[in-house]
């Protein structure tokens, strides 16, 4: 492949399960070095398209390539270079995390040669069986095991989950060295802080369906600013739905104060607000989160992709 | 919690020796199983002979020549003198077939349904290890189990011939004997390995194996009591495994273990094909 090819594509990937349709069609692509994220609620087709891309579920129809190599044919040669993470990792109860760490490096047929530094910096427990670790620390090693033989391509299906704030910090900051340097990561994941602060880019999927797949910092932009006017005069509710820009406008009861939502340009609110008296005016950032909820409502609620 | 920070210079990993480690992990999967059947067939034929005086005094001549008997044991003995026949009789009889037999087929039924329980399938499958190479390897684990408990079979019968005053065993024909039911071993793991590659439970896949093996064993054990259910003989692997044939009456039909032989590798082959196609599930 060359440098400028996308490392993973997508292209039209369906899964059926009987009658059931868990990915209808999704095609997308990930660029060398990004960090994507893959999000949707439950049910919405990340683990099925994630186990297609390894090749221990096969598509009905469609193809993905990672590394210019195709998911089904060349998997040997592919598996060779990609790490995986399970969303819940689960592993033999009797054997120690040093055990596990050995048969799998032994499977990759690698060396662990970051084993040490990842030990150090997840407090990683090794010596003890498996059966008695919560499970936060079976996806220490779940991150462990997905790592340790510095592979080119990082997939991870809700890898913090189960970690501790702290630790969730820790990773994240670990991601972004890795993506340093240079490796590709594409991560699904529920904890929608994380991924507004690691993924350069994110796809949303729902009902085997991809609704978006966009830049966050544009998804910053459209979610826009909260702001909250308290008015010295009377103003009334309609005149401010007028604003370009403004939406979802609501009147706190008790005093003439309103609360809305403002995407794109704040000038046409400051200059609609220049002819009244203006007591309080409070404006901030829209979190993320509620773009991304915008997403996962149900089809007729939520915005498309046009939007 | 420490708060070391990735090397900047990391090496390239070099590469490490695979080994079977697939192979390796279903022999400690299967240790309980493995052990109990070691244990059995060690304890049963020291057993023997711990009892072999008493029990050559009874006379069970007749008691052994009825044909409910010979279908119990899967063979016909009509004179019960000797410790050659005292193992055919209480050993290597049908009851090796469907104990033995019974604990390959419960180890090649959970062998693949074990690594999806345990979780450990998705991520042995995300490295360059083929399907078919992952199955072969748990057949081949599988495969050894039986090997040890045949093995320890063997070596607990030579243990007997210092215990009991001339034994008068023919080792040619034990080994023999041991092989016939080696060839039933094969085909309860390749049964085993065929139920597994499709059913996620270790449970259900060794339990519907097991069933397998018990019910070929009540056809043999019902087939022989008449002719009108001859075809119910015919159709249990356990006629094909005529283990007191060889050990007590030195004769064999050579083609009967090679059916069980086929018959496990086709039902191996049959799982392979399955195990390759099949969608892996969840945990």
């Amino acid at each position: 492949m060359t440098t400028q090819e996308p490392v993973i594509v997508i292209d039209k990937l369906q899964k059926s399960y009987g009658k059931v349709q868990a990915v209808r069609g999704i095609s997308m692509s990930v660029e060398r070095g990004e960090i994507f994220g893959f999000l949707g609620p439950n049910g919405a087709g990340k683990t099925t398209t994630i186990r297609c891309m390894l090749d221990v579920i096969r598509p009905s129809a469609g193809t993905i390539r990672v590394l210019g190599l195709d998911a089904q044919r060349d998997k040997m040669e592919l598996h060779k270079r990609i790490g995986y993470i399970p969303g819940d990792v689960r592993l033999p109860g009797k054997m120690t995390g040093k055990q596990v760490i050995n048969y799998f490096s032994r499977l990759q047929g690698l060396e662990p040669v970051l084993l040490d530094d990842l030990v150090a910096r997840f407090d990683v427990e090794m010596k003890r069986p498996i059966k008695g670790y919560s499970k936060g620390m079976r996806q220490k090693i779940g991150i462990v095991l997905g790592f340790m033989c510095d592979p080119d391509v990082l997939i991870l299906d809700e890898p913090s989950s189960g970690l501790d704030p702290l630790l969730q910090k820790v990773f994240n900051e670990f991601l972004l060295e890795e993506q340093a340097r240079g490796k590709t990561i594409f991560m699904s994941s529920h904890i929608m802080s994380d991924v507004e602060k690691v993924c350069q880019r994110v796809g949303v999927i729902r009902q085997g369906e991809i609704v978006t797949v966009e830049e966050v910092e544009k998804l910053r932009e459209k979610a826009g600013q909260r702001v909250t006017v308290e008015f010295g005069d009377a103003v009334a509710e309609e005149e401010l739905t007028r604003i370009p820009g403004v939406s979802m406008v609501n009147k706190n009861n008790n005093n003439s104060s309103y609360h809305f939502s403002v995407s794109g340009s704040m000038d046409p609110l400051i200059k609609a607000l220049s002819h009244h008296e203006v007591m309080r005016l409070q404006a901030e950032e829209a979190p993320l989160e509620e773009v991304f909820l915008k997403f996962y409502e149900e089809p007729e609620k939520a915005p498309t992709m046009a939007q | 919690m420490a708060t070391t920070t990735i090397a900047k210079s990391i090496p390239v990993p070099k590469k490490r020796a695979e080994g079977l480690a697939v192979m390796i992990r279903t022999i400690i999967n299967a240790r309980t199983p493995l052990s109990i059947g070691i244990f059995y067939s060690v304890l049963i034929a020291l057993l023997l002979a711990g009892l072999y005086p008493a029990i050559s005094q009874a006379n069970i001549g007749s008691y052994l020549s009825s044909s409910f008997i010979s279908g119990l044991i899967g063979g016909h003995l009509t004179n019960f003198s000797g410790f050659t026949v005292f193992l055919g009789l209480e050993l290597y009889s049908a009851f090796y077939g469907l104990l033995f037999g019974g604990i390959l087929a419960w180890i090649g039924g959970a062998a693949l349904p074990n690594a999806i329980e345990n979780g450990t399938l998705d991520l042995a499958l995300s490295r360059p290890i083929a399907r078919t190479r992952y199955y072969l390897e748990s057949w081949l684990g599988v495969l050894i189990c039986a090997a040890a408990i045949g093995l320890a079979t063997v070596f607990a019968v030579w243990i007997d011939t210092f215990i009991v005053k001339n034994a008068g065993i023919n080792w040619q024909w034990l080994w023999i004997t041991q092989l016939v039911q080696w060839a039933f071993m094969f085909f309860a793991a390749g049964l085993g390995m065929l139920f597994g590659s499709f059913i996620n439970a270790s449970r259900a896949a060794g339990g519907v194996t097991l069933g397998i093996i018990a019910l070929g064993y009540l056809m043999n054990a019902f087939g022989g009591l008449s002719d009108q259910f001859k075809w119910l003989l015919n159709a249990s692997p356990f006629y094909y495994a005529p283990a007191i044939d060889p050990l007590v009456f030195h004769q064999l039909t050579w083609w009967h273990p090679w059916v069980l032989v086929i018959a496990g590798l086709v039902c191996g082959i049959a799982g392979l094909v399955i195990f390759n196609k099949r969608d892996l599930p969840a945990v």
